[in-house]
């Protein structure tokens, strides 16, 4: 066993230990296969949160490019014996046995990871969640788990909540707490137009916003524990945050005071206003990039909108830091990465499609994400493997997720609704 | 093995519940929400059904103003009404050759006795095309632009100001040229 899960981890690491622009093609060989068993007896009523929580976790697992995944539905039960069920045309390594039970109004998930060639149990665990709408990530949580019990690279961020807001009419919009499959939704804020939620801290407990309900556009920050919100700050024309710092005290704005939308830092301690930019045009879009030492915006000063730098003083030069397109409108920076949106052709009439595009600030490497359609407002996942973007058709909009070593992209689309911005 | 499967769901339990907790149950739909909005949120009613008697038939509009000819939102529509529209080229922020009459008669309007007792909301919109956080910033930049213009035309700029709605306030739904045109463009409001 022992031997196995060295394996498992040390190709694991080899293959993963890559720069993240670097397409991985063929490694499917050297991955475990596994099949996912439903022990749930047949006195559990909810059988639409028993399929939906299989089908999650099958997802899951196929999301996390760890494991070669068969996604046929097997019933068995939890504490029968290994080979109950098996099906040896298959021929898994894994087997991941779970059951559903509910007492009260708590929902109770078993989890037993097995060795499929000798039966013994890796992992046993038991979850609970007293609000039953919460399943997806009950199910995130089980893979999670068997991922990190096998040492693989991290899929921590199938846990975060995602924030976001859509449309769902002229000037309104809906703020929405979501998992990242959009499984599981909650609305936080609706009534007028309530735009570009971001989270205020790692712990995912307190968001920013702005609310465009009154003359005046107001940045509001919402602590979900205490369920109140607080007025941070307002502007006349625009106001967006767009940017937290790591120590959770200073905000990225864009806003016009002067009806001139630049970009600005908030001290939130010492409420100190700092204006960064003064081009006459269009500065949006701020982000603090190489350990907060520089911010990257979003400019059109080369007459069309690309993506430039500078030290967060007003009088620092500026340098441009994407130099493929003409038309870069929204970007995401990890480390020496960023991902961004760009238009490709140079009107309506031309293409009609916004892709994704990942290059690296060292060096001149540039990697295209996607391939059609349109494809916006990308953000990195904190550890920088993955990539959330909003994918648009017609009024409609998908979440997509880009694995960036696995070189897979998914989209769970949102029934109704069309998204505005994200954050995770 | 027993240690292992006993520690995993003590470890497991623990980081569920920690998991748990952090979910958000507050839901700010509710009263607060509605509550520290009411005011801003009252004025905007007043505007939005403004521009909805716009929207329905001239009939309906005519016979509420009749019964009420003093009113100030009877003025309102009236001059909403007469103002033009300006529209923009695809990601473009300058005012065209073709919009810049429209820009003067939009300027004598607000300069009109009818309006001069009323200050003037410029709202920037833009088409579907592009993130929003550009386009709010475009639509910003268009709506700064039919300021600019109406100053020099004489406009008192203290009665003038501007803001953006990106691509939340379309004016055509359908996925053409014809209604992207449509819909990046600057529209007056008039405020008591």
């Amino acid at each position: 066993m022992k031997k196995i899960l060295l394996v498992l981890i040390v190709s694991c690491l080899t293959l993963f230990a890559f720069d993240a622009t670097i397409d991985i093609v063929k490694k499917g060989n050297k991955l475990p296969k596994i099949v996912v068993q439903d022990a749930t007896d047949n006195s559990f009523a909810d059988k639409y949160i028993e399929k939906k929580i299989f089908k999650l976790l099958i997802g899951d697992l196929k999301i996390s490019a760890n494991f070669i995944v068969d996604d046929r539905y097997i019933k068995t039960t939890y504490e029968g014996d290994y080979k109950e069920n098996f099906q040896s045309n298959i021929m898994p390594d894994l087997i991941a046995r779970f059951k559903l039970e509910k007492q009260d109004n708590t929902l109770i998930g078993y989890m037993k990871l097995i060795n499929a060639k000798n039966g013994s149990a890796i992992m046993q665990n038991i979850y609970k969640i007293s609000n039953k709408n919460r399943y997806p990530f009950l199910a995130h949580k089980m893979i999670i788990d068997i991922n990190n019990k096998l040492g693989a690279p991290s899929i921590d961020w199938m846990q975060r909540f995602v924030i976001f807001a859509k449309y769902t009419g002229k000037k309104k919009s809906d703020i929405v707490i979501s998992d990242y499959t959009l499984s599981y939704q909650k609305t936080i804020v609706t009534g007028g137009l309530n735009i570009f939620p971001k989270w205020a801290n790692q712990n995912q407990d307190a968001f920013y916003y702005s609310s465009y309900n009154g003359r005046t556009p107001v940045l509001y920050k919402v602590d979900l524990k205490k369920g109140k919100r607080y007025k941070i700050i307002s502007s006349k024309g625009m106001l967006v945050c767009s940017d937290v710092s790591k120590d959770e005290n200073r905000l990225v704005l864009t806003m016009a005071p002067n009806d001139q939308p630049d970009i600005y830092i908030y001290d939130l301690q010492t409420k100190k206003l700092e204006r960064i930019t003064k081009f006459k045009g269009i500065d949006v879009s701020g982000n603090f990039i190489d350990n907060e030492t520089r911010i990257a915006f979003v400019s059109d000063r080369l007459g069309y909108p690309n993506i430039f730098a500078k030290r967060p003083h007003l009088y620092a030069p500026v340098e441009q830091l994407v130099y493929q397109g003409k038309n870069n409108n929204s970007f995401s920076a990890y480390e020496n990465y960023l991902v961004f949106s760009r238009r490709e052709g140079d009107s309506e009439f031309g293409k009609n499609s916004f892709n994704l595009y990942l290059i690296s600030t060292k060096t001149e490497y540039i990697r295209q994400l996607t391939a059609t359609g349109k494809n916006y407002f990308p953000r990195f996942a904190n550890k920088g493997e993955t990539i959330m973007f909003i994918k648009n058709y017609k009024r409609q909009s998908a979440l997509g997720i880009i694995r960036l070593y696995s070189n897979k992209s998914f989209l769970f689309p949102l029934k109704v609704g069309r998204i505005q911005s994200l954050d995770w | 093995m027993k240690k292992i499967v006993l520690i995993s769901i003590g470890t497991a339990l623990l980081l569920f519940t920690g998991c748990s907790k952090k979910t958000p149950e507050v839901d700010m739909t509710k009263k607060s929400e509605m509550n520290a909005n009411q005011n801003a949120k009252a004025a905007d009613t007043k505007v939005s059904a403004m521009s909805n008697s716009m929207d329905t038939s001239a009939n309906q509009t005519a016979s509420n103003m009749n019964a009420n000819g003093n009113d100030v939102n009877y003025k309102i529509a009236q001059l909403e009404q007469k103002t033009k529209i300006i529209h923009f080229d695809f990601d473009k922020y300058n005012i065209r050759e073709d919009q810049k009459p429209l820009v003067e008669e939009d300027a004598n309007i607000v300069n009109s006795d009818d309006a001069k007792d009323f200050s003037v909301k410029l709202e920037g919109n833009t088409d579907e095309w592009g993130t929003d956080e550009y386009n709010y910033a475009l639509g910003l930049r268009r709506a700064k632009s039919v300021k600019s213009a109406l100053v020099t035309l004489g406009v008192d700029a203290n009665r003038l100001m501007i803001i953006s709605y990106g691509e939340s306030n379309p004016v055509c739904t359908e996925h053409n040229k014809a209604c992207w045109a449509k819909n990046r463009r600057v529209e007056f409001k008039f405020l008591p």
